[in-house]
């Protein structure tokens, strides 16, 4: 069965998370049910001089225990945590390793920065300790579609294999391409998301510069808001062919319905409300829904000053009345700001939002700010019955991509 | 004006899309058309130049940047925890 608008409909039938509350979309659930935050001091490096101290780390990541591909265990950090990431979207999928069609299988794995860490340590290796050489793995590690490489070779995907880039809506935008081949007809299977591996001091220092960290903690929607909270890790999806699935019997977890992305085109770092506005009415215009249908949104939500104003007012525009009827959260207060990877991690929150029958707080909501009077879900989760969801990503640059998910057809 | 206010408003015009010259202590930062990256930028060269740290944060409005007077008030505040912390090195 095809859509209305003639296109293929496209499911999803894995999904995987690596984030600071939990190793895998189990555990990390299970957190977001407890309301637990994984922010916390900084341990994985030196803190030095800086003076923001937090952040969303993966502590005790070990390649060798975390990670089941020998090839990936050579890869850098992020290339990591797209292995595990993938690894788990993969086998609750079922598809046969290596899969069974390969040029008709696309993986699209982006990063905003690639491999930082490599870098980093390349550097201090030259710059700092007058190595002669950096290690011959520097350039692989570091290139930005070494994830996307790896995770392909893995399971024998052949087709349109590359990463992409556009900052904190890298995700939402890999998935949203992986959607537009597959009900095109160009694949049938596609592995999407991205990894992120950004907490070295380097870029810690970068960073701050910027001056949009907060020294305390991520308060998204709440008053007491003073910045965003840096995190790491991995939100991978498995998208397939609707009718492919059903032919093997496979789990379908939920439909992806929706794919809207548009650019601001205004400022690098000030977010304007024309852009997030259209890129959610796109999204909807494709899931061909009413916007008094979405039940959930995961927002963007970074806890900076303007964001979550800006977010709050697009979203009145796009839902009018509905937008303080339905539930909305910024997950980010628990796991942190996964930037390129924020949106495949959110992604899959949305998906489990559905499958459960609950949607996640937005923790650390101490006091209301006027500027943001929707339903945040503040503090603690709840049961919903969810049918569909959006998922908003947007980054700097004004680099805007949402998703819509629905139930599994019947 | 002293040296450091000098310096500081030089900064600032460097950064200003239309440089005026008739900055003064009492000029609000809001008049100079400065957008939060210009600050962030402003707030780098600030630092780089008096071998200060200043904790800025663009979330939140902070009094010590509201006029030009009152970001050469909070650099010369840290310059002389600076020079006391220096002296208590020494000592």
């Amino acid at each position: 069965m095809k859509r209305a608008d003639g296109l293929r409909r496209v499911v999803v039938t894995g999904f995987g998370m690596v984030t600071p509350i939990g190793l895998d979309s189990t555990e990390t659930w299970a957190s977001m049910k407890e309301g637990k935050c994984g922010v916390s001091r900084i341990e994985n490096f030196n803190l030095d001089d800086l003076y923001i101290h937090i952040a969303g780390e993966i502590k005790g990541f070990d390649p060798a225990v975390h990670v089941k591909s020998k090839k990936i265990q050579y890869g850098e950090r992020y290339s990591w945590f797209a292995g595990r990431a993938a690894d788990e979207a993969w086998a609750m999928s079922g598809l046969p390793t290596p899969y069974s069609n390969p040029y008709r299988s696309c993986c699209i794995i982006g990063s905003g920065a690639g491999g930082y860490s490599t870098v980093e340590t390349a550097y201090r290796d030259l710059f700092i300790h007058n190595k002669r050489a950096t290690h011959p793995l520097t350039l692989l590690r570091i290139i930005g579609s070494s994830a996307s490489a790896h995770v392909g070779i893995e399971y024998g995907i052949k087709g349109p294999t590359f990463a992409t880039c556009s900052a904190c809506s890298t995700a939402t935008h890999a998935i949203g391409l992986a959607y537009d081949y597959i009900r095109n007809g160009l694949c049938d299977v596609g592995v999407a998301g991205a990894s992120e591996a950004v907490l070295t001091y380097g870029s810690m220092r970068t960073w701050q510069a910027m001056r949009v960290l907060s020294p305390d903690g991520c308060f998204p929607f709440s008053k007491r808001r003073n910045g965003t909270v840096l995190a790491e890790g991995a939100g991978i999806l498995v998208l397939e062919e609707l009718e492919h699935a059903k032919r093997r019997g496979a789990t379908i977890l939920a439909e992806l319905m929706g794919f809207g992305m548009s650019s601001d085109s205004k400022d690098m770092v000030n977010p304007d409300i024309d852009g997030p506005r259209s890129a959610m009415q796109f999204a909807l215009d494709d899931a061909g829904l009413d916007p008094s249908e979405i039940d959930y949104l995961n927002a963007h939500g970074t806890a900076t000053a303007l964001n979550d104003v800006n977010e709050t007012n697009a979203i009145k525009d796009v839902f009018g009345e509905h937008a303080y009827k339905m539930a909305i959260s910024s997950t980010k207060s628990m796991h942190g700001h996964l930037l390129g990877a924020g949106g495949g991690v959110e992604a899959g929150v949305c998906i489990k939002a559905i499958n459960e029958g609950w949607v996640p707080p937005t923790i650390g909501f101490t006091d209301p700010d006027p500027k943001c009077d929707l339903d945040y879900v503040p503090n603690t989760g709840r049961s919903l019955n969810v049918r569909y969801t959006m998922s908003n990503s947007f980054a700097f640059g004004g680099l805007n991509a949402v998703l819509v998910f629905g139930r599994a057809p019947a | 004006m002293d040296d450091v206010a000098t310096k500081i408003i030089e900064i600032l015009k460097k950064h200003m899309k239309e440089p005026r010259d008739d900055i003064s202590l009492s000029t609000p930062l809001t008049d100079l058309k400065i957008e939060s990256l210009d600050l962030a930028m402003i707030v780098f060269d600030i630092e780089d130049r008096f071998q200060i740290e200043i904790p800025y944060n663009a979330n939140e409005d902070v009094e010590d940047f509201k006029t030009v007077g009152s970001v050469v008030d909070r650099v010369k505040a840290l310059i002389s925890q600076n020079s006391a912390s220096a002296d208590a090195a020494k000592a």
